[in-house]
């Protein structure tokens, strides 16, 4: 038996995780890297290069070659139109986080998608992190009772570029950052976010995107959250950043930390100390999971919908860190 | 009538404090005023000479270790002549009458955080005490916990830069079961008045006055007499965004601070910088999970500890006349935001307040 190849169109290389997917793709067996598309040719040939395609500027010139499915991985202001200009040429899509920076945006993509009977997956690598699955598990055995409440965090370094430009991101570190965790308590426990109060600022870079978040929210089990979603490590940390949950329960209190598995090196070099990752599982096992979708027929395990409901979350303490007040989540 | 005798009382001089070890009556001889006696006795700065407990018992205990006379009547040790602070390590509800009765008997008074339970008495013992012509200091112990005058110290130098960012917890495991007192909310507060209020006394004291908050948490809810934890966002009047965290939900006492600003960053926590650690043998168990390592322990020894820092630093106020670091007015402030915590989690709301440190009415 001879197993299809898949073939995969990468639109953009505008956000950096393009870089970790395609090396994913890279990886997997029967899957092919067809074409790079990026209108910054440096950057588009660059990468091609490096993963031994070709390049093109044009998205529709990648569009009309034979590739089963696309990576949008643009800035996140033209996900919607990349991800329609795939859809109707029957292209399955995997889109980069936030899955747009507007309800409309991402409710015409997800319409787009269904309408050309394409799939459409919005790129969450967190919830198929092994710990992540492990704390999954975990907050629903009877040795950890019900859930009482719970202190997230995704901090990370100030990526800079297009991220602090509200035209192409949608925002700063309350768009970028919510959406990991929120979609996270979204799959561990199927409950939506019902309210959130938030509290943002732009002091650590003084742009005029905000760069500092903290959300205050609860889902519809009742669960009140605290999420910390800002740029708050400064370019010489050790790593990027991290996604910790601390969950307190009714017999213990669970710490997850995902991307805490790495070693400790110091180099005489600049950066002189870094924490190296011994293996960061989510990846992998996300980008395999698209492919395996579109090979075999089978539903993506992350929806477009997920991905708005997440944004539904972003944009609504977004709302709050302008009013100061408690802001209700409303479902498009 | 010993109140006759308090009205022609003066309080002790600062040339009188001087010359000699300072006098202390300690009010309450459970786990803070035992904490507290014993350091003073430990040092030639002081001196205790009463013990004051309605348990006379566990008082009689305390001065077989330490000396010093027992009674349950403060107004016995207060007439003594033989005190010249008293210190009030009781239940956070009889603060006020502990104050007072100092107050009226002409005699320095250092009370254990929180300073009282509701706003209102906090401000009337601010006053009595001024009245009075005593010195009032509050016992926020964390300002003299050595790691966070460090991170204070880079704040005032600037080495952060504008900071954005600041977070605190403080967990612990539940006190309910030792300490029945604890789980009724109206009477002690909860886990915010005993734990959260160090973060917020802490945080006033390093970015100023809160602008506006909202908290959520346990206190409110049926779980609070087994399991309290609560988290609350504070915005300060500089802009700075703080992360409260205060827990009775853990195994283990912790502490962590982390302040990010734009030019850096400083953390501490307790657990990562211990210095001695014991680890039991056998007797941890690594399967399955909500199990507790009992007597996993982890320390980190002081020369001075900061209990007994605080009490030096008011001993040297009283005997300069220098200003206290934390008067009433300091912890009252405090304690209006701590107690505004707690409104915002038990009515879900946003929290407004004054420049004057009130709370802005809705």
């Amino acid at each position: 038996m001879t197993t299809k190849t898949v073939k995969v169109a990468m639109l953009s290389f505008a956000h950096q995780h393009a870089i970790g997917y395609a090396m994913v793709l890279n990886a997997l067996p029967d899957v092919e890297i067809t074409v790079i598309a990026d209108e910054d040719a440096d950057r588009g040939q660059h990468w091609a290069q490096t993963f031994n395609t070709q390049w093109v500027a044009s998205i529709d010139e990648a569009l009309a070659m034979d590739v089963d499915c696309v990576v949008v991985c643009s800035e996140n202001v033209h996900h919607k139109t990349m991800t329609i200009a795939a859809a109707k040429a029957g292209k399955h899509v995997l889109c980069e986080k936030p899955l747009a920076t507007t309800v409309d945006d991402a409710t015409s993509m997800i319409a787009a998608c269904e309408e050309a009977g394409v799939q459409l997956m919005t790129a969450f690598p967190v919830r198929f992190n092994a710990s992540i699955l492990a704390l999954k598990d975990a907050v629903h055995s009877e040795h950890f009772g019900e859930t009482l409440t719970i202190a997230a965090r995704n901090p990370g370094t100030n990526p800079g570029q297009w991220f602090v430009d509200p035209a192409l991101s949608g925002g700063g570190a309350v768009i970028d950052h919510t959406v990991h965790v929120v979609d996270v308590l979204r799959f561990i426990y199927g409950a939506e976010v019902t309210e959130v109060y938030a509290q943002s600022g732009n002091k650590l870079a003084g742009g005029v995107s905000d760069d500092t978040g903290l959300l205050m929210f609860k889902l519809s089990n009742g669960v009140p959250v605290s999420l910390d979603t800002s740029w708050t490590r400064p370019s010489n940390w050790p790593i990027w950043g991290g996604v910790t949950l601390d969950v307190i329960g009714e017999f213990g209190v669970l710490f997850a930390n995902a991307y805490n598995n790495n070693y400790d090196l110091a180099e005489t070099t600049t950066p002189s100390y870094t924490w190296q990752p011994v293996e960061h599982t989510g990846d992998p096992e996300m980008v395999s999971a698209f492919i395996d979708a579109v090979r075999n027929g089978t539903d993506v395990p992350v929806t477009g919908t997920d991905g708005l409901r997440a944004l539904e979350v972003a944009l609504a303490a977004m709302k709050s860190a302008e009013s100061n007040q408690l802001e209700p989540i409303t479902h498009a | 009538m010993s109140t006759n005798e308090a009205v022609d009382k003066r309080p002790a001089t600062a040339e009188e404090m001087a010359s000699r070890p300072v006098r202390f009556a300690v009010v309450g001889t459970g786990g803070m005023g035992g904490t507290h006696a014993r350091n003073l006795a430990g040092s030639s700065e002081a001196e205790v000479t009463w013990l004051v407990d309605i348990d006379t018992d566990r008082a009689n205990k305390l001065a077989a270790d330490i000396g010093g006379k027992v009674t349950p009547s403060m107004d016995e040790a207060f007439s003594s002549g033989e005190v010249d602070v008293a210190l009030i390590a009781l239940p956070t509800g009889l603060h006020r009458m502990g104050v007072e009765a100092a107050a009226k008997h002409k005699i320095h008074v250092f009370c254990e955080k929180p300073i009282a339970r509701t706003n209102e008495d906090a401000i009337a013992m601010t006053q009595i005490c001024k009245d009075a012509g005593v010195t009032l200091m509050v016992g926020h112990v964390v300002r003299f916990f050595s790691e966070y005058m460090r991170i204070k110290e880079q704040l005032e130098a600037g080495t952060l830069g504008d900071i954005a960012m600041v977070r605190g917890s403080r967990i612990n495991p539940p006190v309910m079961e030792r300490s029945p007192w604890f789980a009724d909310v109206a009477v002690s507060g909860g886990v915010v008045l005993d734990l959260m209020i160090h973060e917020i006394d802490t945080f006033r004291w390093m970015f100023g006055d809160v602008e506006r908050l909202f908290a959520h948490g346990l206190s409110f809810t049926d779980w609070h007499t087994k399991r309290d934890h609560a988290i609350a966002s504070l915005t300060f009047r500089d802009g700075t965004i703080a992360h409260c965290e205060a827990s009775w939900a853990h195994s283990a006492f912790r502490t962590s601070i982390e302040v990010a600003g734009s030019k850096g960053l400083a953390k501490h926590s307790s657990f990562d910088s211990s210095t001695l650690i014991f680890e039991p043998s056998t007797g941890v168990e690594y399967e399955g999970i909500g199990q507790q390592s009992k007597q996993f322990t982890y320390m980190r020894p002081t020369v001075t500890p900061p209990h007994l820092r605080e009490l030096l630093v008011f001993i040297d106020c009283l005997r300069t006349g220098k200003p206290v670091p934390v008067d009433g007015d300091e912890a009252t402030r405090t304690l209006i935001v701590a107690n505004a915590v707690l409104d915002s989690m038990r009515e879900n709301r946003v929290i407004e307040f004054n420049e004057d440190g009130s709370v802005k009415q809705a």
